[in-house]
C-alpha cells in the first residue's frame, strides 16, 4: 500500500461522492469565520487605537517633569524614520488690559499636531484645521476670552511677552481631560524666549512620535532603555484614562464574538468528523479483512485529512479575508475613515486553528478505528468501539481550552467562557440521561409515529448525547450571540445617559453654595452633585515618611507623593462608588476615617487599618482607612481618590467642587462666570461626545462582527442539524417502505427533535444567562446587569422551534429520495 | 493448504461462557474446494473468520499456506491476507463510495501496484461488467453487485478463496448464475476454496463438504 496515494485517492473519490464535502464546509466555515472575526477585530481594533492616537496627539509620548528631553529622544525618533513634536506645559498667568487669568500653557512646536486635528476658530466664527500658532500669536480657548473680555485678533501678556490672538481652540489633540485650567496654546519658540522656562519653573516636557507601528515600538524599547529617572512613556492606551474603560469593553466584545465563531465551527467541525468516523467503519472493516495493516489505515486516513484540510483551510482563510473587507467596508465610515491594513496574524493563526480544530476533533474517533475488527464484516453487530476510554478524547478539551486563551488574551474572558461551556456540556449531558431513562419508562404511552422518534434518541444514546451537547453548545453561543452580546452594548451604550454632567464647577466658596445652586437650577441644570474640596500632602503611610522614590517601580505613587492630593468628604457614600471592603464611616469609632479607591490600596499596598497621614496647610491629619471603594471614574461625577468622614474634615480649608448637566445650549452660564468671579468653570462636553463617539463607533463594529458570527453561527447549526438528519435517512426509508405516509414520517422527525431542541434550548439559555451575568461583572466591569431572561426563555423556545423546522427540513429531503435507493447502500 | 487442529471458540455472554465452536479439525489441499455448511447459529461463519485469520481461536491452530496464524500477530496475519487470500461476502461489502472499478482496484492498491486500474478493467470484463465500470454499487443489481465483488476476490489472484453464503442474498436463478461464475474464476485461477453456505446444491458443487452442528463436525463428505 502507498499511503499517499492511497489517500489521494480515497479523497478524490469520497468527495466526489459528498461524502467528505460535509467536513470541507464545515471547515472552511470554520476557518472563514476565524479569519474574518479575527481579522476585522484586529482591523477594527487598530483603527480604534489610530482614533485614540488623534487624543494623545501622536503614537507615543515621552514626558519629563522640570528638565527638557535630550535631543537624542528626537534624534533617535528621526533615525527610526518618525515623526517628532516636541511640546513643554506649564501654568502661568495671562493678562489683557485690567483682567487676568491663570492658565494652562502649551508650548508646541511647528510639527503639532502629529495625530488628529487642531480646529481653530477665526475672528468670524469660521472653524478650520490649524497647524501650531506662529511665533508670536497664540491661540485660546473660550474661558480665557471670557475671563479676558478679549476677542480673536485682540493681544494678550503672557511672560512679558506680548501675543496676539489668532484663534478660538475649538479642538485639540493631547489634552488632559480634566484641567483646572484654560488653555492658552503658543509656539514653543516663545516659551524658550519669553524666560517662562527658567530654573524653578514647574513645566512638564514631552516629545511625541508617530510612524509605522513597527518603529514606534522600536522606539519605545530605546526609550524605556534611555529614559531618565523621573520620566514616564505614555501610548495610546493610556493617553485617556476615563476611555480606557471604552477600548477595553470594545476589544473584549470583538474577542468574545470571534470566539464564539470560532467554537461554533469547532463544534461544525467535531460533528462532521464524527459522522465521517462512523461511516469509515465499514470500509476499515473491509481494508482490514482485505489485509491492510493497522498503521496503514491510520496513516492513510491521517493522509486523507491533511490532503482535504489543507486545501479547505487555504480557501477557509481566502474567504475569510474576503467576507471581513466587505464588512470592513461596511462599517468603515463608522470607524473615522481609518483603513488599517490586512494583518496576517489572524488569517496565519486560523489557518493552523482549523488544523487544530480538525485534527484535534477528528482524530479520536478516527484512531479508534485502529480497532476494528476485521470480523465486522461478517457481523456488524459486533461493536466498533474497543477502548470504552482513550486520553485521545481529551484532545479536542484541550483544542478547545486552547483555542478559548489563545483567542481571548484575557483570562477572565477565558475563565468565564470555558466555565461556562463546559457547564453547559455537563448539564446537558446529565439532563439528557435523565430524559433518556424517563422516556425508556414512559415512551410507550405515547402514540406510533413519536413513539418511534423519541424511541430513537434512546437507540443511538451515545450520538443523542454527541448531538444533543453539540446543539446545547451551539445554542448556547447563538444565544450569547444574539441576545447577551447586544444586551451587554445595550447597556454599555446606556453608561452615559443623557444628562451625565457636563460641566464641573470648582473653586466655589462655602457661602456662595445656596445661591449657585439656585442659579443653577433657575438656568434647568439637573443632575447636579456638590462635594467640598481641600487639596493636601500626603507625608506618611503608617507613622513612615513617603518620599518619591527613584527605584519606585510603580510610578503613579511617585506623582501622588510629590504632588498634590485632592480629598472630600461626605457623609453617605456618592453615586457612581461601591464599597468594596470595610464600612462606609463607622459611628463608634473615635479617629478620623478614611476611604480610598482600589487603585490606592494597589499603589500603595494598603490594607483595612493602615493609617496615612496628610498635611493641609500647617496641619496634618492622620486618618485610618476603614472602607475601600470601586470608582466608576468614567461617570464623569466628580469623584475622589480619598474620602474622609465628615465629623474630622469639615474644618479643613476647602472649596467646593460640582458637577451638574446643562443642555448644551443653554445660556446664562456666562452670566453666573462673570457674577462668581472665583468660580472655574470646565466644559467636558467634546469629552463627553469623544467617549459617546467611540461607544458609538466600538458598538457599531461589535454589531457587524456580532451579526456576522451570529449568520457563521446559524449556518453551522444548520449543517449540523442536516447531518444529524442525514443519520435517520435508513429509518426514514424503511418506514416508508413500511408504507408509512409522510405526516407519520413528519411526526416522527418532530417528536424527536423537538425533544433534543428543548432540552438543548433550555440549557443553552441558562448557560447564556450565567456566562452573561458573569461576563457583565468580570470582563466588562457593568456589576449592575442583568441578562433578558424573558428573551432568553423565548429563544429557548424558539431554537426548539427552530431546531424542530431544520431537523424536519433535513430529513424533508431524505424523504423524496426513493426509499429502494436507500435501503440499496445500506446504513 | 488450509489446515485447522482442534479450533474451538467461546465467548462470554449473557449467561455464562458460550461455546460457537468445539473441536474444529479439518485440512484442504491446493486447488480443492470444500463447503462449511449448516443452520444459522451453526458456528459456519466463526469458523470461516477462524481459517481466513480474521479473528483469533480460544483454543488450537490454523495453519494457511505453511504459516501457523497462531505465532502472528494481526499485523502479520494481515499481511498473510492481502498476499493470499480473496473474500466473497453475502452482503457484497463494495464501498458505496467507489465505482465497480475503484472497488475492484483495492485489493491492488494495498498492495501498492500501479496497472491496479488496466487489471481492474480486465477483472471487470472478466465477469461480463466491462461496460459498467464507473456505476457505483447502487446503480447495480444484486447480483451485478457480486459480480464486482467477485472480480474484486480474484483480481490479485489470490491463492485462497473465502466465501461466505455468496448467494445468500440473490434469487435462485441470478445465484446460480454468479455460483457459476464462482466456480470458474476457481478453476481458471486454481485458487483453493472454502465456501459457508447453508444451499445444499451450492455446497454439492464442492468437492468435500463438513457439516456443522452447534460448533461441532457432524459430516464430513466428500
Amino acid at each position: 500500500m502507498k499511503p499517499l496515494v492511497f489517500a489521494a485517492r480515497s479523497l478524490r473519490r469520497e468527495f466526489r461522492h459528498g461524502e467528505l464535502a460535509t467536513l470541507a464546509a464545515a471547515l472552511v466555515l470554520a476557518v472563514a469565520a476565524l479569519t474574518a472575526v479575527g481579522t476585522l477585530a484586529s482591523r477594527v481594533e487598530s483603527a480604534i487605537l489610530a482614533s485614540a492616537s488623534e487624543l494623545l496627539g501622536g503614537d507615543l509620548g515621552v514626558n519629563a517633569p522640570r528638565a527638557a528631553l535630550p535631543d537624542t529622544f528626537s534624534s533617535e525618533a528621526a533615525r527610526l524614520g518618525l515623526a517628532s513634536s516636541r511640546s513643554v506645559e506649564f501654568s502661568s498667568v495671562v493678562f489683557a488690559g485690567e483682567n487676568s487669568r491663570f492658565s494652562e500653557v502649551r508650548a508646541v512646536d511647528t510639527d503639532f499636531p502629529l495625530r488628529g486635528k487642531l480646529v481653530v476658530a477665526d475672528a468670524q466664527g469660521t472653524h478650520r484645521e490649524r497647524r501650531a500658532p506662529a511665533s508670536g500669536e497664540v491661540y485660546v480657548d473660550r474661558a480665557v476670552l471670557a475671563a479676558l473680555a478679549a476677542k480673536v485678533g485682540g493681544n494678550l501678556q503672557l511672560g512679558g511677552r506680548d501675543l496676539k490672538i489668532s484663534g478660538e481652540i475649538i479642538s485639540a489633540p493631547g489634552a488632559a481631560v480634566f484641567q483646572f485650567a484654560p488653555t492658552v496654546l503658543m509656539n514653543r519658540g516663545d516659551a524658550e524666549s519669553s524666560g517662562l522656562l527658567g530654573i524653578g519653573s514647574r513645566a512638564r516636557y514631552r516629545v511625541l512620535v508617530a510612524g509605522e507601528a513597527d518603529a514606534v515600538s522600536d522606539y519605545a524599547e530605546w526609550a524605556r532603555a534611555h529614559l531618565p529617572a523621573t520620566a514616564s512613556i505614555s501610548t495610546v492606551a493610556d493617553a485617556q484614562a476615563n476611555l480606557r474603560t471604552s477600548f477595553e469593553r470594545g476589544e473584549n466584545f470583538l474577542r468574545l464574538a470571534a470566539l464564539l465563531a470560532a467554537l461554533l465551527s469547532g463544534i461544525a467541525v467535531a460533528l462532521a468528523a464524527q459522522r465521517f468516523s462512523r461511516r469509515k467503519t465499514e470500509e476499515v472493516a473491509l481494508l482490514r479483512c482485505l489485509g491492510a495493516s493497522r498503521n496503514e489505515i491510520v496513516l492513510a486516513l491521517v493522509l486523507e485529512l491533511a490532503l482535504l484540510a489543507l486545501p479547505a483551510c487555504a480557501l477557509g482563510a481566502l474567504l475569510g479575508l474576503g467576507m471581513q473587507q466587505a464588512a470592513f467596508l461596511l462599517a468603515s465610515p463608522l470607524l473615522g475613515g481609518f483603513t488599517p491594513p490586512i494583518p496576517p496574524a489572524p488569517a496565519t493563526s486560523a489557518f493552523a486553528m482549523g488544523l487544530a480544530v480538525l485534527f484535534g476533533f477528528s482524530m479520536p474517533p478516527l484512531l479508534r478505528l485502529r480497532d476494528v475488527e476485521p470480523m465486522r464484516v461478517f457481523r456488524r453487530d459486533l461493536p466498533a468501539r474497543v477502548r470504552r476510554f482513550d486520553a485521545l478524547y481529551l484532545v479536542p478539551f484541550v483544542v478547545a481550552a486552547l483555542l478559548i486563551v489563545l483567542e481571548s488574551g484575557s483570562s477572565n474572558l477565558a475563565g468565564v467562557l470555558a466555565g461556562a461551556l463546559l457547564a453547559v456540556a455537563v448539564v446537558t449531558v446529565l439532563m439528557t440521561l435523565v430524559l433518556l431513562r424517563l422516556l425508556r419508562a414512559g415512551g410507550k404511552r405515547v402514540s406510533g409515529a413519536w413513539r418511534f422518534g423519541l424511541a430513537n434518541l434512546n437507540r443511538r444514546r451515545a450520538l443523542t448525547l454527541i448531538q444533543v451537547g453539540a446543539l446545547a453548545l451551539s445554542l448556547t453561543a447563538l444565544d450569547l450571540l444574539a441576545v447577551v452580546g447586544p444586551s451587554l452594548l445595550e447597556r454599555w451604550r446606556a453608561d452615559l445617559p443623557v444628562d451625565t454632567p457636563n460641566y464641573f464647577a470648582i473653586n466655589l466658596q462655602a457661602g456662595q453654595r445656596e445661591d449657585f445652586e439656585q442659579r443653577l437650577v433657575a438656568l434647568g441644570a439637573d443632575n447636579l452633585s456638590l462635594l467640598p474640596m481641600a487639596a493636601g500632602k500626603l507625608v506618611a503611610i503608617n507613622g513612615k515618611p513617603v518620599r518619591a522614590s527613584e527605584d519606585e517601580k510603580d510610578s503613579r505613587a511617585n506623582n501622588w507623593i510629590e504632588g498634590e492630593v485632592r480629598v472630600s468628604w461626605s457623609a453617605t457614600l456618592p453615586p457612581s462608588n461601591r464599597l468594596i471592603e470595610g464600612i462606609w464611616h463607622d459611628d463608634r469609632a473615635t479617629g478620623a476615617q478614611l476611604s480610598v479607591d482600589k487603585s490606592w490600596v494597589e499603589i500603595f499596598h494598603l490594607k483595612l487599618g493602615d493609617s496615612m497621614t496628610l498635611r493641609f496647610g500647617d496641619e496634618e491629619l492622620t486618618a485610618k482607612i476603614n472602607s475601600v471603594r470601586e470608582v466608576d471614574w468614567d461617570s464623569f461625577r466628580v469623584n475622589f481618590f480619598m474620602m474622609l468622614d465628615p465629623a474630622h474634615a469639615q474644618a479643613l480649608p476647602h472649596s467646593l467642587i460640582s458637577s451638574f448637566h446643562l443642555p448644551v445650549q443653554a445660556a446664562g452660564l456666562s452670566t453666573l462666570s462673570r457674577d462668581m468671579p472665583n468660580l472655574s468653570l470646565i466644559d467636558v462636553n467634546s469629552i463627553l461626545d469623544r467617549v459617546r463617539d467611540i461607544i458609538n463607533r466600538v458598538s457599531a463594529a461589535v454589531t457587524w462582527v456580532l451579526g456576522f458570527s451570529l449568520a457563521a453561527g446559524v449556518l453551522v447549526l444548520l449543517a449540523a442539524l442536516a447531518a444529524t438528519a442525514e443519520e435517520r435517512r435508513f429509518e426514514i426509508a424503511l418506514l416508508r417502505t413500511l408504507g408509512a405516509h409522510s405526516r407519520q414520517l413528519n411526526a416522527a422527525v418532530l417528536g424527536e427533535f423537538a425533544a433534543l431542541g428543548l432540552l438543548a434550548g433550555l440549557v443553552a439559555a441558562s448557560g447564556a444567562a450565567g456566562a452573561g451575568f458573569a461576563l457583565a461583572r468580570s470582563v466588562f466591569r457593568m456589576p449592575d446587569y442583568w441578562p433578558p431572561f424573558a428573551t432568553l426563555g423565548l429563544i429557548a423556545l424558539a431554537s426548539a422551534i427552530v431546531v424542530m423546522l431544520a431537523g424536519l427540513a433535513g430529513t424533508r429531503r431524505i424523504a423524496r429520495t426513493p426509499p429502494m435507493l436507500v435501503l440499496r447502500r445500506g446504513t | 493448504m488450509l489446515s485447522a487442529e482442534k479450533l474451538s471458540k467461546a465467548v462470554n455472554g449473557p449467561d455464562g461462557v458460550l461455546t460457537i465452536l468445539d473441536d474444529v479439525s479439518l485440512s484442504v489441499e491446493h486447488g480443492a474446494s470444500l463447503a462449511i455448511i449448516g443452520a444459522s447459529g451453526s458456528g459456519k461463519t466463526t469458523l470461516l473468520g477462524l481459517l481466513a485469520g480474521l479473528d483469533r481461536p480460544s483454543s488450537g491452530t490454523v495453519s494457511l499456506a505453511g504459516e501457523s496464524l497462531g505465532t502472528l500477530d494481526e499485523e502479520a496475519r494481515a499481511r498473510v491476507r492481502r498476499r493470499m487470500v480473496g473474500f466473497v461476502f453475502q452482503s457484497f461489502h463494495l464501498l458505496p463510495a467507489l465505482n465497480a472499478e475503484e472497488n475492484v482496484m483495492l485489493p491492488l492498491e494495498l498492495e501498492g501496484r500501479d496497472d491496479a486500474r488496466e487489471r481492474a478493467a480486465s477483472a471487470l470484463a472478466d465477469v461480463g461488467l466491462g461496460k459498467r465500470l464507473h456505476h457505483y454499487p447502487h446503480q447495480l443489481s444484486g447480483g451485478e453487485q457480486q459480480r464486482v465483488a467477485l472480480a474484486r476476490a480474484f483480481v490479485h489472484r489470490p491463492r485462497l478463496l473465502f466465501a461466505d453464503e455468496p448467494t445468500g442474498n440473490l434469487d435462485q436463478r441470478t445465484g446460480a448464475a454468479v455460483s457459476d461464475l464462482l466456480f470458474s474464476l476457481n478453476r481458471e485461477h486454481q485458487t483453493t476454496l472454502v465456501l459457508v453456505s447453508h444451499d445444499p446444491v451450492l455446497a454439492s458443487r464442492c468437492a468435500r463438504s463438513l457439516r456443522l452442528r452447534d460448533g461441532r463436525v457432524v459430516e464430513d463428505h466428500s
